[in-house]
């Protein structure tokens, strides 16, 4: 079954087999043996092909934090469901969330207004700068999350769209 | 080891939180005083609040309002019984009301008098006293000295000059003038700004210093008179006006410079019969000019690099002043071995503009080994929310020498091990390779100068490989579906591709 991550902007296709006593990782038209062992000593292990390197790894719902390398990397794990809705125009595109910590200065939509892509949904500000959040496609608003003024951290979902009504699916 | 039972104050309360919290705890811990500290509930569980012998709630419209709330924290230091309040840096540090409520209230301020916050604190005030004393100021016209004539007053500036509000701090407000026929247009943006930002609109004028320095210098006082200095700190690597690291010795100063920028600290101190430990800063010129930037009246966040050159507690130093004691040495007996470097390590994404970032600290490994300090107040199982300032810890190094020293840094931001919300460590490791910051040569212009260095590079298809193998071997859906097909059919997938 074909699997996917996104990493930064990116979005990586794998799909994991089991082979002899560990796995095959297929990216790509390539197939390398990997395993994870935990060694006694309570330190993460991670083989590729010939590569044996140590690594720190931590989980949250559907994100991976894996330290490679000297460098924090942090990945998420999209379900094949979520990318068919997307891919179907919907999904991921219908939740407006929030790409920094901040407050919101403005809402200039409300839930059941017609928008269309690039129209002004709401202005937040972080570190003393302001930054607008635009429709990203054609649709109406179906919720409005957050007023003037309220807080949020990073990834929150400040507003939801939906088909605007007449609109297939 | 040094006597306290004679100390006017048994118990320390701490008006502070995070690292500097858990760092000032320490010292007043280690010499046998009670440390007591205040915290809102988003600290609830921080390790300032677990080490602490009396830890006090407070409450406040937002979490940072709480450690602002001079009043509350009064009554907090009262009803554990502390005898002396440290502020730390930041919120109330230099805050002269705060200090005078203190000492009103019969406790003590650990810090320097009321006055002394007051006259550092007016950037323009400060500036005079500085330049009647004698000291070098950069060339400048203030607003008040004569509003009327103040656009006049800075074109005789000359250029390259600045434009700062007179109440500001922290880089905001201020504007750089290169074209004298743009100078008026600028003096009412920047008036605009200080209005917005600092409720005042006051401003003066000073030469720009292109490409420079920030070297500053500690000092310490005590209440008989006696002022000392404690060797420099060079802070030029920083992002939006804000330092992010800082070392000692300076590369940039001969032995000759070092004595003359370290003497003038010392002499400001000095003429404002200074007492307990600040930092007086100057901007460094490329030719070895240096002029009177600020004076800080408090314990910096950079500290530390000056206590492990110096083998000097500063904290243990502030505590004994504001106890009474004489300094109890002088200038010829302070002295400093090898080299020590800060890094700040901040929740946030230089790749994106150095962005704030939030989220839980699902695993932290602080580095260690010989020459490693991790100044922290975050633990693993906590969380960074956009509360607070950004600043979750400090990895400071030290080694026999710079280059020593450098790729101790090197090895140890590569072993700080911190999952679950984005830092800066990766960016710092890249900088502290880069060629130019490994010669000593920069500026506080320099990351604006090289955007590249915040950049994310470009990531080799191994990393990316072993980066998706990690992931997936982690991922229980992947896993059980791999699980569950046997080996034979995993083989006919291999044949397939």
């Amino acid at each position: 079954m074909q699997h996917a991550f996104k990493l930064g902007e990116a979005e990586h296709n794998v799909a994991l087999s089991r082979a002899r006593e560990a796995y095959c990782l297929h990216v790509g038209d390539s197939l390398v043996p990997i395993d994870l062992k935990t060694s006694p000593d309570g330190r993460t292990w991670l083989t590729v092909g010939t590569r044996h390197v140590e690594v720190v790894i931590a989980t949250r719902g559907d994100e991976v934090f894996v330290h490679l390398d000297g460098e924090a990397h942090a990945l998420r794990y999209r379900h094949p469901l979520e990318r068919l809705a997307a891919q179907a125009g919907g999904g991921a595109n219908d939740l407006i969330r929030a790409p920094m910590p901040g407050s919101i200065v403005s809402v200039n939509v409300k839930a059941g207004d017609t928008v269309s892509k690039g129209q002004t949904l709401l202005v937040m500000e972080s570190m003393k700068m302001e930054t607008t959040l635009v429709a990203p496609r054609d649709g109406a608003v179906a919720e409005v999350q957050y007023e003037k003024g309220q807080t949020f951290e990073r990834d929150a979902i400040l507003l939801k769209l939906e088909a605007a009504a007449g609109e297939g699916a | 080891m040094t006597d306290v039972s004679r100390w006017p104050f048994s118990t320390v309360l701490v008006a502070n939180r995070g690292e500097i919290a858990v760092r000032v705890l320490r010292t007043v811990q280690k010499l046998g005083l009670k440390g007591a500290v205040v915290f809102h509930a988003a600290d609830r569980n921080a390790p300032a609040v677990r080490m602490a012998d009396h830890a006090i709630e407070i409450t406040g419209s937002t979490p940072v309002a709480a450690y602002l709330d001079g009043a509350q924290i009064l009554a907090a230091a009262k009803s554990c019984g502390a005898g002396a309040i440290h502020p730390g840096y930041g919120f109330l540090s230099e805050n002269t009301g705060f200090a005078r409520a203190v000492e009103s209230a019969g406790l003590v301020f650990i810090g320097p008098k009321p006055e002394q916050i007051e006259l550092m604190g007016d950037k323009v005030r400060a500036r005079n006293f500085v330049e009647k004393g004698g000291f070098p100021v950069a060339p400048s016209a203030i607003e008040d000295d004569g509003p009327a004539t103040f656009v006049e007053r800075s074109r005789t500036v000359g250029t390259p000059l600045l434009i700062k509000p007179s109440a500001g701090g922290g880089g905001k407000g201020m504007r750089i003038v290169r074209d004298l026929s743009v100078l008026e247009a600028e003096i009412e943006r920047a008036r605009s700004e200080g209005q917005r930002y600092f409720g005042d609109g006051r401003l003066y004028c000073e030469r720009y210093i292109e490409n420079p320095r920030h070297i500053e210098v500690q000092v310490l006082g005590d209440s008989h008179g006696n002022v000392v200095h404690v060797f420099e700190r060079e802070c030029s690597v920083q992002r939006r006006f804000q330092k992010i690291v800082e070392e000692t010795p300076s590369p940039a100063l001969t032995p000759e410079l070092r004595a003359q920028i370290c003497e003038t600290a010392a002499g400001i101190a000095r003429s404002a019969g200074y007492r307990g430990a600040g930092t007086v800063e100057f901007i460094f010129g490329p030719s070895g000019e240096f002029y009177f930037l600020e004076m800080n009246t408090r314990l910096q966040v950079e500290h530390p690099v000056t206590e492990e050159i110096t083998g000097k507690d500063l904290v243990l130093e502030q505590l004994r002043i504001a106890a009474g004691e004489p300094l109890g040495y002088a200038q010829g007996d302070v002295s400093a071995q090898g080299h020590a470097i800060e890094f700040r390590i901040y929740a946030e994404d230089p790749g994106r503009g150095y962005t704030p970032t939030t989220g839980p600290i699902l695993a932290l490994r602080p580095p260690q080994g010989d020459g490693i300090r991790w100044d922290s107040g975050v633990v693993q199982g906590g969380e960074v929310t956009a509360a607070f300032d950004p600043m979750i810890a400090k990895l400071i190094v030290r080694g026999t020498n710079r280059n020593d020293a450098i790729a101790r840094a090197e090895k140890a931001l590569a072993e700080t091990v911190l999952l679950g919300c984005k830092t800066n460590t990766a960016f710092l490791r890249r900088l502290v390779v880069h060629p130019a910051f490994v010669a000593g040569d920069v500026h506080t212009g320099f990351l604006d100068a090289n955007p590249q260095i915040a950049a994310d590079p470009p990531m080799p298809n191994g990393t990316l490989q072993a980066l998706l193998a990690a992931a997936s071997l982690s991922t229980r859906p992947m896993r059980d579906a791999a699980d569950c097909v046997p080996d034979l059919h995993a083989a006919i997938g291999e044949w397939r591709n």
